[in-house]
């Protein structure tokens, strides 16, 4: 197992965000973790990451503990996250904003930017550009971008098709996939449940904290209670 | 020439405030507080220096790394101690902490060194350079304060838009959680800025004491005021912004005491910053980056 995340309770000073949850990602999947506003989707991928630490249970990372690992050290880890609401440096240019990304390295050769620049060609355009000037699609694309220049082993992302244009929400998707296709593990959190389950080859949904119902990816998108409560029918 | 003469002295003097309000913008800029104790860490450099030099009989030179070496270690310790448990409180505490700070650095100073003016003697001598035949002389203490001032300001501005470290102290002071997803280690980001603010300072309390030679315990405590509003009038967190906005604060505080009144020049000083405030609300160059969200 890359992951695994065993029974972790987190909370808001008094308030139990997460209620003992586990799941697990292996090397190479796509695992999506669905639920509605509130859930607790992005409160877990924050305890991952390191921004919080669980009360109880315990998350292992390519065979080391790291519940209490300070977040700043994951990253070199093999740990990326593209955090929710994208969170680039708005007064730094793009290219600055990817340089940030590779924080963790020594030295920074151009291919990895020209990978970056592979895959969103439009962040080429705007190198030099102040990056709070770009629009919303291209600061999710500068997110992933800059994510991916760590090389990271697992890569997270927090509710990437959020306030995008359908057609964006598709591109962002499908370059979703071609990180994967390239060898990179991804944990995905996701409001848009379709689109999640097309691509994960195993979900978690989570209500209230707490993990509902899991099974791969087709498995959820055929299921009554999921089209009923996340698919709108 | 007088009309020169004052320029060159406003200049100088707003050089020293540029650099006082370096540090404060730089530390504000990222750990998004208000270090009042920051004019103290000038009178303390100052201090170092005097002894090192009246006392210890050390070149000028060693006198000055002296004191940024006991300033960078006092701003390292005061942030660790004083800051770090705060930050996650309100800044309400924190502001009370640094202003707590302050008087804990005076009554310090107090303590260890007595309330009695020293007299500093200038670390560059009292030599004046003539320029027209005499007509225009200017201090060696100014020039070597301008000069100082100017290069602390380029090699700034090239540490924080070259470096990795630099780019990484601006990447925290827009958001430290982002940064940490980064593998920044903020905590020691943190005290970076304190440590470059403090040796600012310590530089800034040499060249302070060496064209005002009077030391007392409460040296910095005026000067860091002021260059606090200098910050502020250019915009607070901006690096340019402290630069002009002390260049600014020296040249009318030294025009309001030579034309207006010399008691009433800290009142101009402070009236224009009001006005600017009223207009410009960010200060002169304070950021207004067009935000998409």
């Amino acid at each position: 197992m890359m992951l695994t995340v065993e029974n972790i309770d987190v909370f808001y000073g008094a308030i139990h965000a997460i209620k003992g949850i586990s799941f697990q990602v292996d090397e190479g999947e796509i695992v999506a973790l669905i639920g509605a506003n509130g859930a607790g989707k992005s409160t877990t991928l924050k305890t991952v990451s390191g921004i919080m630490h669980p009360r109880n249970g315990k998350i292992t990372f390519l065979g080391e503990d790291i519940t209490r690992t300070d977040g700043y050290k994951l990253p070199a880890k093999g740990l990326a996250q593209v955090p929710e609401g994208r969170r680039i440096f708005l007064q730094m240019t793009v290219m600055e904003n990817l340089e940030m990304g590779a924080y963790i390295h020594k030295k920074v050769p151009q291919s990895d930017f020209d990978n970056v620049f592979e895959h969103f060609p439009r962040l080429k355009e705007r190198r030099s550009q102040i990056a709070g000037t770009l629009s919303g699609g291209e600061q999710q694309m500068l997110a992933m971008g800059r994510a991916l220049m760590s090389h990271p082993k697992l890569l997270m992302l927090d509710e990437p098709s959020m306030g995008l244009a359908p057609i964006l929400v598709e591109e962002i998707f499908k370059i979703i996939q071609e990180f994967h296709a390239a060898g990179t593990t991804i944990l995905l959190v996701e409001q848009n449940a379709e689109m999640a389950l097309q691509i994960a080859d195993r979900a978690y949904v989570l209500e209230s904290g707490a993990i509902a119902l899991s099974g791969t990816g087709a498995e959820l998108a055929a299921s009554d209670e999921i089209k009923k409560a996340y698919l709108g029918g | 020439m007088t009309f020169l003469n004052y320029v060159l002295s406003g200049i100088s003097l707003g050089s020293i405030y540029a650099i006082i309000a370096l540090g404060y913008t730089m530390v504000y800029g990222i750990a998004k507080m208000l270090n009042f104790a920051h004019g103290d860490v000038i009178m303390v450099g100052a201090y170092i220096c005097f002894f090192a030099v009246t006392r210890y009989s050390l070149p000028p030179l060693v006198g000055v790394l002296a004191a940024m070496a006991v300033c960078t270690v006092l701003g390292i310790l005061v942030e660790r101690f004083a800051y770090k448990p705060l930050r996650t409180a309100p800044s309400l505490a924190v502001l009370i902490t640094a202003i707590g700070v302050s008087y804990f650095l005076q009554n310090g100073a107090q303590l260890l060194w007595t309330p009695n003016p020293k007299v500093f003697s200038s670390v560059v001598g009292t030599g004046r350079l003539a320029l027209f035949g005499g007509q225009l002389t200017v201090s060696y203490v100014t020039i070597t304060t301008i000069v100082s001032c100017i290069v602390i300001m380029i090699a700034l501005t090239w540490f924080t838009g070259n470096t990795k470290m630099g780019k990484a102290m601006r990447a925290c002071s827009e958001d430290k959680g982002a940064a940490q997803l980064m593998g920044i280690n903020v905590n020691s980001t943190i005290s970076v800025t304190f440590a470059i603010g403090s040796a600012l300072a310590a530089i800034a309390g040499v060249l302070l004491c060496s064209a005002y030679p009077t030391l007392v315990p409460t040296t910095g405590s005026m000067p860091g005021i002021k260059a606090f509003t200098a910050a502020v009038f250019g915009g607070i967190g901006s690096i340019p912004g402290a630069f002009l906005g002390g260049l600014l604060l020296g040249v009318i505080e030294i025009f309001a005491k030579a034309y207006i009144s010399t008691q009433l020049s800290d009142a101009v000083v402070f009236a224009v910053l009001i006005v600017v405030l009223l207009v410009k609300p960010a200060g002169l160059l304070g950021k207004q980056v067009s935000e998409k969200v």
